[in-house]
């Protein structure tokens, strides 16, 4: 990368103006993208980190991530979508007004008369619902390899992070169309927020400790949905949360390549067999050159004192790879934004409720569980989630099995058996609450208290962690309790959101089919 | 760069990729054609199929007793109607300088941001004004004057 | 890396043909942008009409209504192809669509662009279209105030112009104005349909006299079918003409709404009884929270109501409203007047004057003459003319036009009657509450009920309270002739309460003598001072021990 000063030219100035000229065009991509063609590793390497978008990149990629079985590709995907919700948002910025006078208006002006307006907010509906689905499956991806275990425990945090703010996007976007689903989806989110209210009105202490009143205050800047909510929903899902999630997924990336990229088992290199031509060129040889900045970096991570084998160029099989997710994350957006419209119902009216008033789909798995005890379903089980998530890395320090599917055959024996117990324990809840009710059903004066912490969601969250517990004491294996207590929780998220989205019906009844819902 | 390299070829840089990837270019310039196709189909959404201001057509009916040679400016429009012998006609009261809207006056119309002034019939007169005042189509039916601002007729042109 | 290439050429290939067949969709086949293509071919086109989204933006009511983009011919100086179903112009009506737009009064999605959308005939769109043949109760949306004439003044309106063959030159509501005046190529007799909302002269009459006068020509119009017209017969003609506003159904239909005392038990605007809902704003309501589940036929509001008329529990099960017995001209006129029970969300400064004079100045939206205070309130319960009803499931209501009853009823006691109503039964007190009766229209009924029967009271020196004799023989009279239908406590059954403290405090006891006496000819009280082939004729004595046992009724609490 040593250039030497080009000889002078000694031709008279006008000459070497008109030549100059002539030569711009050339000079001008020439300066753009540095280092010429990336056809030499020299010249790949200078293609990655010459470059502001892709020096996030590490320069080479080794074989193991690059794996379809490795990732599925559900990061890149995720991010993916977010770009997608990112440019089509902007888009439909230019037509959105976010006051209740004429949000609907606009929206349907969106769906009527603005050129691709339909097009555009149906992808941005369903890149939004593809980021959650993707987020949520990349996260199980990242613990069913055992991603999380050191040096990443702390960029499995911000992925949890990533996860509340994606959820948080969503949530946000459900009120800007300002029709019936949203306002009402979002009366009861912001009730959910209230909830902490159940403990203390039980306690007799909100007069003067009431964090619920003040949660649901925030969230909506009045004490029901209106303009100050649709402000600062608006707000929070165009400026602060899209904000916090850039923030966040830098951080994310850039710890990915700091705790020495994609996880993979220590035996990777044996497994990944012998070169394929495919895969050129490959380093195989020890390094010849001394690499001075070994000094000043910590642990094995650094590919100082052996070769950096078995990478390959990023530039290009990495990013093949990411393009290729890329593009196939907006064909399915694009195609599921042509197969079916994004909801719109009629004009917000704070008169007639909604019934069922249901919350986006992914919040459905609570809204079953706040059925029993808002604060319990909307509050206490999902921070006992998201607590014991943030908890695993630091509990989980065996190392066996790291960077494989399941850990290896008996870890997926474990999650088969948590499947069978995770939706066995549900279905069971859920069947002997819809058929025989809960305390308050047979005791009409029970103290709410009672409810609050002894209810379906509570029961089912501590079969889960008993079971667990058995299985670490029966594997002698933290890893192994995990493994159940994640794949239960799973299951659980999975059953309650089927359960809310398609067989409860008005008044949260329980019905076969939304085909049996009365009135319809 | 690659040739004034002084080191020569080095362990760093084998032997180029084979350059005939069909498969490589094939798929790439798919996907940058789906990307500019989609960029392009985007950037037609910020141009507005319809406006949200009322329509450029409207109606208007001049008063009875309109005098030869005075302005009636329909509420909210920037057309100024006229009536005389041969007939009814509209001027467009938007300045052809910079769209400040012109005042009726006894010589014509007057620009107040800019000094423009125009003739009776929307000539300039003075000012920086480039061109003259448009005259709009009008058509009259029965009492009721149809004006399309979206169409410029020659000045003179009365109904 | 071959498998990362077959991928990244698939997945764009996809995605790339998806949005080719996007974009070909919305630019070219869009329905709006084919329709406005076919315009060129249509039969008496004008040609090729520019291609693009029209609109009418009415800033005031917050519409833009894109109607326009397929009936192109409704819009200000666009081409309009004359006979097309679609592309024809607007018919003349008393509203410039240009300026008032579209769903004002037609409802229906105005943003809209694509048919059924637009017409409102999707999930979630709460104000669908009026139906074609009810457009004028869009009207409603604005003219919900109108104060109408009584079917029967329409009527007697409407014979008149047709007796004096004013429609022989004039048109009326698309009628008539065959003949020109002053013969063949002459000037056409003015269109009489709008004058109500436009006035016509007071002096019209003198002016046809004179015009008449000047007529040279003998065989003309003006003396062939101009002729004397009766002073009562040009009230009439006026009272009708001062109704033709350019709806003369609608205006019809609430004239029939106004007959038939559905305002006995429902609420418009405020006025009416509180048994069944609140009718203001029945026209708006959203047919997607209608139970259409026992509907036959379309599932529209006007459907549900038309069949709700025919049988309201068959189609609300519970519901407490009879079967009225209406023929289908009736049920058709009452749907087309529900579904003007609308409002159209105008500021206040567009309200036409009937609304502002009803909703700021208190004003009625009803005649407040006798004849439509009565059909508006009271004609469902009592009947048209006072003769009473029977519903299936209900006490009977009282005959109340019957001349036996005006005979010995004092307007005090008519008075009295409807304005504290009988607590406890169905009649309510209409002089109590914001929404019943005020005290002139109170007499108006009164006045109305004596005009209509001819009948006036009897006049009565004796004081309001006379019966002395003995109430125990009386209570056995009672039980042996009247408990069967007045019920043994005086609780009501076939025949009405009579223990109950506002009748017997509004009664004299020579009303409640005299009805016993000789009872009410056409009802099922007969008159007990005449035998009959189950029981003796009572006499003076014990009718009047019969009226003091009455009377016990009305000390107790």
């Amino acid at each position: 990368m040593i250039a030497t000063p080009p000889p002078v030219d000694k031709r008279p100035a006008l000459q070497r103006f008109l030549s100059n000229l002539r030569g711009a065009p050339r000079a001008l991509r020439d300066t753009a993208l540095r280092g010429g063609k990336p056809n030499t590793d020299r010249t790949r390497s200078t293609f990655v980190f010459g470059n502001v978008f892709l020096h996030l990149h590490p320069v080479r990629t080794h074989r193991w991530s690059l794996r379809w079985a490795t990732t599925l590709g559900l990061g890149i995907a995720s991010l993916a979508s977010f770009l997608l919700t990112l440019i089509t948002g902007v888009l439909l910025m230019f037509y959105y007004k976010p006051h209740v006078e004429v949000a609907y208006d606009s929206i349907k002006d969106i769906a009527f008369v603005v050129p691709t307006g339909n097009l555009i907010r149906n992808i941005h509906r369903w890149a939004a619902n593809v980021m959650v689905v993707t987020v949520i499956l990349h996260m199980a991806r990242a613990f069913y390899t055992a991603a999380y275990r050191a040096p990443r425990e702390f960029n499995w945090l911000i992925g949890m992070g990533l996860l509340v703010v994606t959820l948080g996007l969503s949530f946000t976007g459900y009120l800007l169309p300002w029709d019936q689903l949203a306002y009402w989806a979002i009366t009861i989110g912001a009730n959910i927020a209230q909830s902490p209210r159940e403990i203390t009105d039980a306690l007799g202490v909100t007069e003067s400790f009431d964090p619920g009143g003040l949660q649901k205050l925030l969230l909506l800047g009045s004490d029901q949905v209106g303009e100050e909510a649709l402000i600062r929903f608006y707000l929070l899902h165009v400026m602060i949360l899209p904000l916090v999630l850039l923030g966040l997924l830098s951080v994310h990336f850039w710890r990915i390549r700091k705790d020495g990229g994609l996880v993979r088992p220590k035996d990777a290199d044996a497994r990944l067999g012998p070169v394929r031509a495919a895969d050129y060129p490959v380093f195989t040889e020890a390094p010849r050159k001394t690499y001075q900045l070994a000094a000043v970096v910590r642990g094995t991570s650094g590919a100082v004192g052996r070769a950096p084998e078995n990478t390959v160029p990023s530039m290009p099989h990495l990013f093949y790879a990411e393009l290729a997710v890329t593009m196939l994350t907006i064909a399915v957006c694009v195609a599921l934004a042509m197969w079916s419209d994004a909801p719109l119902k009629e004009l917000a009216n704070p008169q007639v409720p909604e019934n069922p008033a249901k919350a986006p789909w992914y919040f459905l798995g609570l809204q079953e569980l706040v059925a029993y005890s808002a604060f319990m379903g909307g509050v206490g089980i999902p921070a006992i989630v998201l607590l014991g998530l943030g908890l695993i890395p630091y509990l989980d320090r065996e190392t066996e099995g790291t960077g494989e599917w399941f850990g290896g055959r008996a870890g997926k024996r474990i999650v088969l058996q948590a499947l069978f117990v995770g939706f066995g324990a549900a279905l069971v809840i859920e069947y002997f609450a819809i058929r025989y009710g809960w305390l308050r059903e047979w005791f009409p004066n029970i103290a709410q208290l009672w409810i609050t912490f002894v209810n379906p969601g509570t029961v089912l969250t501590l079969i889960y962690a008993a079971y667990s517990m058995w299985l670490v004491k029966r594997h002698d294996s933290t890893r192994a309790g995990a493994l159940g207590l994640f794949t239960c929780f799973l299951c659980g998220f999975v059953f309650l959101t089927v359960i809310g989205t398609h067989f409860r019906g008005p008044n949260w009844d329980f019905y076969w089919s939304p085909a049996d819902w009365p009135g319809h | 760069m690659n040739q004034a390299d002084p080191q020569g070829p080095s362990r760093l840089d084998p032997d180029p990729m084979p350059r005939r990837d069909f498969l490589g270019l094939a798929s790439l310039w798919a996907a940058g054609s789906t990307l500019l196709f989609a960029a392009v189909g985007s950037l037609r959404l910020p141009k507005a199929a319809v406006l949200s201001s009322p329509s450029r057509k409207f109606k208007a009916t001049l008063p009875e007793n309109l005098a030869e040679g005075t302005a009636f400016v329909p509420p909210g429009r920037s057309v100024a109607l006229f009536r005389d012998k041969q007939g009814v006609y509209a001027i467009s009261t938007l300045c052809t300088h910079l769209g400040c809207i012109v005042k009726p006056s006894a010589t014509g119309f007057d620009c107040p941001c800019h000094g423009s002034k125009f003739g009776p019939d929307g000539k300039v007169i003075r000012g920086p004004a480039p061109a003259a005042l448009p005259w709009h189509k009008v058509s009259v039916d029965g009492g009721v004057c149809v004006v399309d601002e979206e169409t410029i007729v020659p000045p003179g042109t009365k109904v | 890396m071959q498998a990362n290439k077959h991928l990244l050429l698939w997945s764009s290939l996809v995605a790339l043909g998806l949005l080719v067949s996007a974009a070909v969709q919305e630019n070219v086949y869009k329905d709006w942008r084919v329709l406005q293509a076919s315009a060129a071919e249509a039969p008496g086109s004008p040609g090729p009409i520019g291609i693009h989204l029209r609109q009418v933006v009415v800033p005031t009511l917050h519409a833009a209504d894109r109607c326009v983009t397929c009936h192109v011919g409704m819009a200000a100086g666009e081409p309009v192809v004359a006979g097309d179903p679609v592309l024809r112009p607007h018919p003349v009506v008393g509203h410039d669509p240009t300026v008032m737009g579209c769903t004002a009064c037609h409802g229906g999605q105005g943003r809209a662009t694509e048919k059924d959308a637009a017409h409102g005939d999707v999930h979630f769109w709460p104000q669908p279209m009026i139906p074609r043949r009810y457009a004028d109760a869009g009207c409603g949306g604005c003219h919900t105030h109108l104060a109408v004439p009584t079917l029967t003044s329409l009527d007697a309106g409407q014979a008149a112009l047709e007796r004096n063959d004013c429609l022989a030159c004039h048109k009326l509501d698309g009628r008539g104005g065959t003949l020109r005046p002053l013969g063949a190529g002459g000037m056409e007799g003015p269109d009489l349909s709008f004058v109500g909302a436009r006035g016509f002269p007071a002096d019209w009459y003198e002016k046809h006299l004179a015009a008449r006068e000047r007529a040279a020509d003998p065989a003309s119009p003006w003396t062939s079918s101009f002729g004397k017209i009766e002073t009562e017969e040009r009230g009439s003609i006026e009272e009708l003409l001062s109704s033709r506003v350019g709806a003369p159904q609608l205006v019809r239909a609430k004239a029939t709404f106004n007959s038939l005392g559905c305002r006995g038990c429902h609420k418009v605007a405020g006025v009416g009884g509180d048994d069944g809902p609140d009718l203001t704003l029945i026209g708006a309501r959203d047919p997607g929270r209608i139970d259409f589940s026992r509907v036959k036929g379309r599932h529209d509001l006007a459907t549900w109501l038309a069949e709700h008329f025919r049988n309201p529990a068959g189609i609300v099960p519970g519901s407490a409203m009879p079967i009225l017995g209406l023929d289908e001209e009736q049920i058709d006129l009452l749907v087309r007047y529900m579904l003007s029970l609308r409002r159209t969300d105008a500021p206040e400064a567009w309200w036409p004057k009937d609304r502002v004079r009803a909703e700021r100045l208190g004003e009625r939206e009803f005649g407040e003459d006798g004849a439509t205070l009565y059909g508006s309130f009271c004609a469902a319960c009592h009947g048209p003319a006072g003769e009473g009803m029977r519903y299936p499931g209900m006490p009977a209501f009282p005959a109340i036009g019957n001349p036996d009853f005006l005979a010995v009823a004092s307007d005090e006691f008519l008075t009295t009657n409807i304005a504290h109503g009988r607590p406890g039964r169905r009649m309510a007190a209409w002089g109590a509450t914001e929404n019943g009766l005020r005290p002139g229209e109170i007499a108006a009924i009164v006045a109305h009920l004596r005009t209509q029967s001819g009948v006036t009271r009897e006049p009565d020196e004796r004081p309001a309270r006379w019966a002395r004799t003995d109430a125990a023989a009386g209570g056995a009279l009672y039980s042996a002739h009247c408990a069967q239908c007045h019920g043994d406590k005086g609780q009501g059954g076939e025949g009405p309460a009579l223990a109950n403290g506002a009748l017997l405090g509004a009664a004299s006891d020579t009303f409640l003598y005299e009805t016993i006496r000789r009872g009410r000819r056409g009802t099922t009280m007969t008159g007990f001072s005449q035998p009959s082939t189950v029981r003796p004729a009572l006499d003076e004595a014990e009718i009047e021990s019969i009226v003091a046992f009455l009377r016990t009724w009305e000390k107790q609490p």
